[in-house]
């Protein structure tokens, strides 16, 4: 016992540097990077800036009206993909509980489509949407519905279909998580009274899992609101705009158009208003604890 | 009477139960399902309308992207390999001193705990621009160094909560019992601390090999041929090859399975993950 508790603090205290150094150059000096072009006038060619641009980088990302339309659609499909989602993930939770309190290993044939890439899912639902030969439009065809889900009017709704149908069971996942957690006192005290089924569910479980509804809708509408891959690699944001979210808008303006002034701009802005929406999100959920 | 009947409605709820189970299992794992099938499927097999599920399998969808084609899809699966390894061991390595610091000290516990569970929830687009430039000034562009550098940062917020959680249920007895011995905190946190903490280690292992694998932004902007993760690679499938499905398909499954297998066995840390990280942050 040589070491007084100060030393010992202080010494802990170096555990921390690689992880702090580390996340500061990869994330602390790119958001200052972000910072200094965004009032710089800069460009592929001359990287250091030709001089200072005032707000002239803000004024036009935010002047541009692709802007607000990539904004409104990432709203749009982040608020119908989160009900969407939570819903569905609490109807399998109120119905498939009991059944996989008797087989959990039922619950990881569920967890599949999260364990692969929204990429590679992209590609996979290209492949069995596909007008010819995909599944899909073939048996709808056969029984008598003829929908192209990738046409100009759907695709905005495929593209959301396709993030419910992937991430609903990461929203049911940690719903059961909650849900399992739950004392099995509180059932049998339920049945004594009379409360089974859906009276159960709604007026015991569903205030007792409240929080992680709250904690769930929060990380899905965070998640499907900066939604890119999928929408990448099925349609690059078209036709159109029709499916550019902020993400992908960000993403052309740079590596399509070389728009450098305004996606720096946009970048810094999406990166305030994360943090600020973050910390009050976190402190809402936090206080509900 | 009454009891049977009680019984047979218990039956139908249970059958009910069942079939709600399997609609929405084929539903959601559709693609996966179809994808596979299709890539033991023959052109012939693939174009015939309407679609078949019987048919006669073959390899050669495989063995065209694996060796007779020439395609890259070995090298991205390798390169796959390597970045989400790397990554994830950086992570551990980089997270678990950290979250021993956090727990036993309080370090950091206020501010950076908050912070990295932020991360998490940031749009990475935010960061794509800037360390695009930053990787092109000092030559990480399109290599393997650059991607795990970067999977590290992306695993490193969930590895944090994990370790975080688990460290503050080891009892601080054992921490007491290596300091009689004299070992110094180093030597407490590696030699006997991380070791006890083997299934967490794991744990966090194989989460952050699936989040790094599955990762597809940064493969797109920070690789052009050398480091390109199999989740841009095998996107180059769709048009390079055009119609050949079942070629996509085959390189579609390769990419997708070691996820799908590693998930089998870490999902269930993914709800503990999420609902403690909440709670702490």
């Amino acid at each position: 016992m040589n070491l007084n508790p100060r030393s010992e603090r202080k010494e802990a205290t170096k555990f921390l540097y690689g992880l702090c150094i580390f996340l500061a150059i990869m994330l602390g000096f790119p958001s200052i990077i972000n910072l200094w072009f965004s009032f710089n006038e800069v460009t592929f060619h001359n990287l250091t800036g030709e001089g200072f641009a005032g707000i002239e980088n803000y004024k036009n990302a935010l002047e541009n009206p692709k802007l607000w339309k990539a904004l409104n659609y990432s709203l749009k499909f982040a608020v119908i993909a989160t009900i969407f989602q939570v819903t569905l993930a609490l109807f399998m939770v109120f119905t498939l509980h009991p059944l996989l309190l008797r087989k959990p290993w039922l619950t990881a044939i569920l967890m599949l489509p999260i364990m692969v890439s929204p990429a590679l899912m992209g590609v996979m639902y290209r492949l069995i949407l596909n007008e010819f030969t995909g599944i899909i439009p073939g048996y709808l065809n056969m029984l008598g519905f003829h929908v192209t889900l990738m046409s100009r009017s759907m695709i905005q709704y495929t593209v959301i279909a396709i993030e419910v149908l992937q991430w609903t069971p990461f929203a049911f996942l940690i719903l059961l998580t909650a849900r399992q957690s739950l004392p099995y006192e509180l059932e049998e005290a339920a049945a004594v009274d009379g409360a089974m089924g859906i009276k159960f569910n709604f007026r015991v479980v569903l205030p007792m899992i409240t929080p992680a509804i709250i904690i769930v809708t929060f990380i899905r509408f965070i998640d499907s609101f900066r939604v890119f891959d999928h929408i990448f690699v099925l349609t690059g944001g078209g036709p159109g705009s029709r499916t550019t979210s902020i993400s992908i808008y960000i993403y052309k303006l740079f590596f399509q158009r070389s728009e450098l002034g305004q996606s720096v701009a946009l970048s810094f802005i999406l990166l305030v208003i994360s943090l600020t929406l973050l910390y009050f999100g976190l402190k809402l959920i936090v206080k509900k604890e | 009477m009454i009891v049977s009947e009680k019984s047979n409605s218990k039956k139908t709820i249970e059958l009910g139960r069942w079939i709600i189970f399997i609609v929405i299992a084929l539903v959601i794992n559709l693609p996966i399902i179809a994808t596979i099938l299709t890539s033991f499927k023959t052109t012939a097999a693939i174009n015939s309308s309407p679609p078949t599920f019987f048919f006669t399998p073959t390899l050669e969808n495989y063995l065209e992207v694996l060796y007779k084609g020439n395609t890259n899809l070995p090298r991205y699966i390798i390169n796959s390999t390597i970045i989400a390894a790397g990554g994830s061991l950086l992570a551990i390595f980089l997270s678990f001193p950290a979250s021993y610091a956090i727990v036993r000290h309080g370090v950091g516990r206020s501010w950076l705990l908050p912070l990295i569970t932020n991360i998490r929830a940031l749009p990475l687009i935010i960061y794509a621009i800037p360390l695009y430039l930053m990787f092109q000034l000092v030559g990480l562009l399109d290599s393997w160094l650059g991607m795990i550098l970067i999977t590290a940062v992306i695993s490193i917020p969930v590895a944090l909560v994990l370790f975080v959680g688990f460290l503050q249920d080891i009892p601080i007895e054992m921490d007491e019992a290596g300091k009689l011995d004299g070992a110094s905190q180093r030597v407490i946190l590696w030699k006997l601390i991380f070791p006890m903490s083997r299934p967490i280690v794991i744990a966090v292992f194989l989460l952050s090999f699936i989040t790094s694998w599955n990762e597809f932004l940064f493969g797109l902007i920070l690789t052009t041929k050398n480091a390109t993760p199999v989740t841009v690679g095998a996107t180059f499938f769709v048009t390079t090859y055009g119609v050949k499905w079942g070629a996509t398909a085959a390189a579609m499954t390769l990419g997708v399975l070691p996820p799908v297998i590693l998930g089998l066995f870490a999902y269930p840390y993914i709800g503990k993950s999420m609902l403690s990280g909440a709670v702490k942050g």
